[in-house]
């Protein structure tokens, strides 16, 4: 049978078993719509603007380990997905994004509409694409999927002509069975030379941190990382990425390091023999200043990008391929190994940890506070969200203080169930990433913890929440300011608050909820906030925008000290260790 | 910082070349001179096909010269960025090769 570019077009994205496309119509994609319009297998959500879409369809893939499909037009539509693109890419999340572009004989006379989109996003693509005629839209879809969910995953980029998808010109549709890129080999089983060094380094620890990241949820690693640890008894610490991979309420969980990392576990890298990287890639957000990190610590690297390799922190050992399979490897190593493994030499170690913790460790029983004399903490709200929920929900944030409380406060035990931006830190993502969740798991709580500087970032989705009946529960962590960049001003730049405020006005966020069909609830006093955290999960079938009032000048701690290592940490308010 | 050679072995495919100089513009390295031709003579080039089980075709694959001034562990991390570029087929300098992601310690481009 011959059907149009249109139809191949999207054929080929029902072939790869695309549930969902996010997007926005307009003049270079109106063939491509015509084509949505006419089939059943997949449902096209319509957002407000473009970036929502691609935070929608990165929430999806976070949550689910399958890509997330936009559709934009050309121009301006393009350039406004851009960064949501950006934001996939640091992250190494799964995407495709198909741009229109004007008809092939317009490109370079400065069309109506028209953007260079593979220039302009190609530094943050992991690969892109340009339709040349209809004959290769299949393939070129099968490439795309098969870049983007194999090796480092990433997104891609498909820029399609108008001609090449008009309804009229007819082609054989063939969608190719297997991929096969003769310029792309991403590795996936390790060597067994760089297994058998990585097993006699760890058995020859005394002082050993797991340290896992992103790459270790996007590998499906957690059920490895979890027999690693049965194995070997070491503490593990997570990045922001790689929160959920393993439990947060288990007794060798050091809590997140880094910047705004536990003491415990940043002592721990700071002091160990060996540090075990798993698809993590000792960014400046972990590392603080690198020729102080970790001085006396080994590194095993564990990557499926050697790019990602000794860039920042030379590596003693190198275990190139999928997390996954790594870490089968060295389990089964060990385990052939099983009578040399003495956990019981860990011992001062963990107690050592423990004292830490003891010391300086997180307060997680700010939720107590029931005195309406002093302000709610931000940290004592994330806590009851955490309570209120039983620590089950998928929880997607934005950036900034909340941002870095949840991570601190909400104790995940399961993988994908935290959705945030990483390494971009883009503003504006919590809600519409909350919609694609949603969408992909209806039956599950979704909650979205924001401040009021990051939701008005996108909070036109409220509009498409209301449309699709998307039952998020939104938690506006209100301090009438951008909390973080206070932070700093009042730590380095003698509290000199430039361009951070807009507390007169700032919305009714109850009655701006409310506008679009939703549920508003505000609270401002500490005896309020359970019961109203509890009062907005109780609703199942509605959106339910939650406005905390909460203590404008509270800072986040610990706090890494610029430019030193990892043991030098603000505690509090002037304390440093 | 010296300078240094590389050579590379990629698709010729309408915007390769302006994703090998986006990276180095994009990792702030600096390229002091370039070179591109289509390749002809594929005789010493048999031994990517072979390792990869691929053919080239006439027209098909290019050679891309590049002198930048880097330092050496700059140096091993360009390699690497640029071996990740879907369609660079093998990238060298004047010690290692890479052959998508199988690490050659010569020089055999």
């Amino acid at each position: 049978m011959k059907i149009a570019g249109n139809d191949i077009l999207i054929q080929s994205l029902i072939n790869e078993g695309v549930e969902y496309i996010f997007g926005y119509p307009g003049g270079a994609a109106l063939h491509i719509y015509d084509s949505i319009f006419n089939q059943k297998e997949m449902q096209h959500i319509l957002v407000r603007h473009e970036q929502g879409a691609t935070h929608a369809a990165d929430g999806y893939a976070r949550a689910t380990g399958k890509p997330g499909v936009v559709l934009v037009t050309s121009g301006p539509g393009a350039t406004n997905a851009i960064t949501g693109i950006a934001t996939a890419f640091m992250d190494s999340i799964p995407m495709i994004i198909i741009s229109g572009q004007v008809q092939s004989h317009l490109i370079g006379t400065d069309a109506f509409q028209e953007t260079d989109m593979i220039g302009v996003s190609r530094p943050i693509v992991k690969h892109s694409f340009t339709v040349d005629k209809q004959e290769n839209i299949a393939n070129i879809v099968a490439e795309a999927f098969h870049i983007a969910t194999s090796g480092r995953q990433g997104p891609v980029l498909i820029d399609v002509p108008k001609d090449l998808t008009n309804p009229d010109d007819l082609f054989d549709f063939v969608y190719p069975d297997k991929v096969h890129v003769r310029s792309y080999n991403p590795p996936t089983k390790p060597e067994n030379h760089q297994v058998s060094r990585a097993v006699d380094a760890i058995l020859a620890s005394e002082r050993p941190v797991i340290y896992a990241g992103g790459g270790t949820i996007s590998s499906n690693a957690s059920k490895e990382l979890r027999e690693l640890n049965d194995l070997i008894d070491a503490p593990v610490t997570n990045t922001l990425m790689g929160l959920g991979v393993f439990p947060g309420t288990h007794k060798r969980f050091l809590g997140m390091l880094g910047m705004h990392g536990t003491y415990q576990a940043n002592m721990a890298m700071h002091n160990a023999d060996l540090i075990i990287a798993l698809g993590a890639r000792f960014d400046d957000r972990i590392t603080n200043a690198p020729d102080k990190f970790a001085p006396r610590a080994k590194v095993i690297h564990f990557d499926v990008d050697h790019s990602s390799v000794s860039k920042i922190i030379e590596a003693d050992i190198a275990v190139f391929g999928q997390i996954k399979d790594s870490l089968q490897a060295i389990n089964n190593h060990l385990k052939t190994k099983i009578d040399e493994i003495d956990n019981e030499k860990l011992a001062p170690w963990h107690q050592q940890i423990s004292d830490w913790k003891e010391k300086h460790g997180l307060n997680h029983d700010l939720y107590k506070i029931e005195d309406d004399s002093g302000p709610i903490l931000p940290q004592a709200a994330v806590q009851h969200i955490y309570q209120e929920s039983q620590g089950k929900a998928f929880v997607t944030s934005d950036v900034g203080q909340h941002q870095m409380f949840a991570a601190q406060y909400y104790h995940f035990d399961q993988p994908r169930k935290w959705i945030n931006s990483g390494g971009l830190g883009t503003m504006g993502f919590g809600l519409p990433s909350a919609m694609g969740v949603k969408l992909a798991y209806p039956d599950e709580e979704v909650i979205c913890i924001t401040g009021e500087g990051s939701i008005q970032m996108c909070i036109q989705e409220l509009s498409t929440c209301s449309q699709y009946k998307l039952p998020i529960k939104i938690f506006n962590i209100n301090n009438l300011a951008l909390g973080m960049v206070k932070q700093w001003q009042d730590m380095n730049y003698d509290g000199r608050h430039s361009s951070i405020s807009y507390e007169d006005s700032l919305p009714d966020f109850v009655g701006l909820a409310e506008s679009y069909g939703h549920v508003g609830i505000k609270i401002t006093k500490n005896s309020e906030l359970k019961k109203g955290i509890a009062k907005a999960l109780s609703i199942k079938d509605r959106l339910v925008f939650v406005d905390i009032y909460v203590d404008p000048d509270e800072h986040v701690y610990p706090m890494q000290v610029a430019n030193g290592s990892l043991k030098d940490l603000w505690l509090s308010k002037g304390e440093k260790t | 910082m010296i300078q240094r050679k590389l050579t590379l072995v990629m698709e010729n495919k309408p915007g390769a070349l302006a994703r090998v100089v986006g990276l180095f513009h994009q990792r702030g390295y600096n390229i002091d001179s370039l070179h591109v031709d289509p390749i002809e003579d594929f005789e010493p080039f048999r031994f990517i096909e072979d390792e990869l089980g691929i053919r080239f075709q006439v027209g098909e694959v290019s050679r891309l010269t590049i002198r930048t001034t880097v330092g050496d562990k700059l140096m091993r991390q360009i390699l690497r960025q640029i071996n990740k570029l879907i369609e660079v087929i093998a990238v060298s300098d004047e010690e290692s090769t890479y052959l998508k992601g199988i690490l050659r310690n010569e020089n055999l481009l």
